[in-house]
């Protein structure tokens, strides 16, 4: 992996940083002005950046990203359960600029001013900006689930920001003795990626069944059914029986208090589960940004529009992603990369003058239960006024019962896509 | 070569204006879809199909099959019943140019 940097490197350009803002007044910097700001480089942000210049390559286009290395989410589960290493699942920005010159800042951005079209960076200088995109994801949220807080993370990952808490997880699990078990904890629905902690249990199941045959996993659902409940069913009866085991809400499986120093999880009719390792994954909401620059509902997610994905409330800003109230589309990466291009379109149309267009999104989203064991769900989508909707007849579930052909042919097919989507996103 | 094509469009507009817009029509939207699986410009890196050398009305026609499910499929079956006749015209139309 290419741009990694040591920590004395780290410091030695925070030193760099430090003496030119000490030399260079900010107020240089503060009439700075490009076409479009680009904020987060993940799934949504990086397509958007690359597209936008791939449409119009004659645009200034910056991409703000507090990351100088990406970890992407899917394929997280895979480092998980030992198939992946976590340099399999990063990627650096040197592409994007070299190739499609996209300018890229890795600075947190830590205020949006919608009304003077400028984004303030954490070294104080601002960039102000025809037209922005955001992009930055989900937040956890530390006042949702008592107990479980920023600090507590540290001790139960949640894991679903992939990056260093990936790699604590798996360290989490490799320290575990044989016969503890792995408690999962995902939360109600709106979250990132549905299926994503189903795949999670069925991968570290994977690696248990190899490595600590007498340990099973232990899913504690703050909802009753979940995304691909059938087939994911199908398959631990297959692959993993008396290893993974579901509980639904409706069965006390909703945990509602947390301690990290005590190492449980309540339910909520009371009941206490320890286990060797507790992934809780929390309630979530838009990345910071989005929120504090007023973007945001009283849920903490963003209305925007269903053709364009500019703000309902800052039309020069558009909202896609995680972050983003995209009707029925799930909030996965594929959603934000399908959206990313549909708002470079149109953000691009605009600054020419032309009308927008509304085009169509599509998501697959794979899960892999074993190296070898692949499903998907599907959808093709339409932006209607009312509303982003799936269309009638299309989509659905890989089908229930098939054979050991089928389940290998899409676990093939979830690689083809893992490396077609981050060439899509980082070229 | 949906990239190159555009590219070179917007080029040439870029000389007149920095926000002039390349080609952002109904097909090339409809087609920057498929870049996620079949990968950008529809040439595959990976284990799915690579589908930028195919000409348009081989796309058309194995979309149209797909969509029928008179061709097999783990999920382009599924996919091909979000698109219109007029739809998988266009974003057809996109691949294969000049080859
Ligand atoms: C375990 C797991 C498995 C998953 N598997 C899949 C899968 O198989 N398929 C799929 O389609 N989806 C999957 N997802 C979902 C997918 O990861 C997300 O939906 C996707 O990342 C959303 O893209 P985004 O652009 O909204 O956010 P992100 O991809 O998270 O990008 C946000 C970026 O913004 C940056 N950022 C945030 N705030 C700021 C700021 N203030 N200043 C500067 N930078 C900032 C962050 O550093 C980050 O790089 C999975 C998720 C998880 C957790």
């Amino acid at each position: 992996m290419a741009g990694s940097l040591s920590r004395r490197d780290l410091g030695r350009v925070g030193a760099a940083i430090a003496a030119s803002a000490a030399l260079g007044p900010v107020r240089a910097n503060a009439a700075r002005k490009v076409d479009v700001v680009v904020i987060g480089g993940g799934f949504g942000g990086a397509t958007a950046a690359r597209y936008l210049k791939q449409f119009a390559p004659g645009l200034s286009v910056v991409l703000v990203e507090q990351n100088r290395v990406f970890h992407t989410c899917p394929f997280s589960n895979l480092v998980l359960g030992g198939l992946r290493r976590l340099a399999d699942i990063a990627y650096t920005y040197d592409r994007l600029s070299d190739r499609f010159g996209v300018e890229v800042v890795h600075q947190r951005a830590v205020a949006l001013n919608a009304a003077n079209r400028t984004v303030r960076l954490a070294d104080g200088s601002d960039i102000g900006f025809e037209k922005a995109v955001l992009s930055p994801g989900v937040d956890m949220r530390w006042d949702a689930l008592p107990g479980y807080d920023e600090a507590a993370s540290e001790e139960m990952p949640h894991a679903w920001k992939a990056g260093p808490q990936t790699a604590l997880l798996r360290r989490q699990l490799e320290a575990m003795a044989d016969g503890e078990t792995v408690v999962i904890a995902p939360p109600a629905n709106p979250f990132r990626c549905p299926p994503g902690p189903y795949e999670r249990a069925s991968l570290i199941a994977h690696w248990l069944k190899q490595h600590r045959p007498k340990s099973k996993v232990l899913i504690l659902d703050a909802k009753d059914g979940f995304s691909k409940q059938a087939l994911f069913m199908q398959a631990w009866t297959r692959l993993y029986p008396g290893i993974v085991e579901h509980v639904p809400a409706r069965d006390d499986g909703r945990i509602v208090n947390v301690s990290a120093s005590e190492r449980w999880v309540e339910t909520a009719f009371g009941t206490r589960h320890s286990g060797g390792v507790i992934n809780v994954i929390p309630p979530q909401w838009a990345g910071a940004i989005a929120r504090d620059a007023g973007l945001a509902n009283a849920d903490g997610w963003c209305p925007v529009d269903p053709t364009t994905f500019a703000s309902d409330l800052a039309p020069d800003i558009h909202v896609i992603g995680d972050a983003a109230i995209a009707g029925q589309m799930p909030k996965s990466g594929f959603s934000a990369n399908s959206q990313g291009k549909v708002a470079a379109a149109n953000i691009v149309r605009a600054l020419a003058g032309e009308a927008p267009i509304s085009g169509s999104f599509a998501n697959t989203c794979y899960s892999l239960v074993a190296p070898d064991y692949g499903i998907s769900v599907a959808k093709v989508y339409r932006s209607t006024p009312g509303g982003i909707i799936g269309i009638d007849g299309s989509g659905g579930l890989s089908p229930m019962d098939a054979g050991p052909e089928v389940r290998a042919h899409e676990a093939a097919f979830a690689e083809g896509w893992y490396a077609s989507i981050t060439g899509d996103m980082f070229g | 070569m949906i990239r190159n094509a555009m590219a070179a469009a917007g080029l040439l507009v870029a000389v007149a204006s920095p926000a002039a817009a390349g080609d952002t029509s109904k097909g090339v939207i409809l087609a920057l879809s498929c870049a996620a699986c079949h990968g950008p410009d529809g040439a595959s890196p990976g284990s799915i199909p690579a589908i930028d050398r195919l000409k348009p009305s081989e796309i058309e026609a194995a979309l149209k099959a797909f969509r029928a499910d008179t061709r097999p499929a783990t999920v382009m079956g599924r996919i091909a019943k979000g698109y219109s006749d007029a739809e998988i015209g266009l974003l057809s139309g996109q691949f294969g140019r000049g080859r």
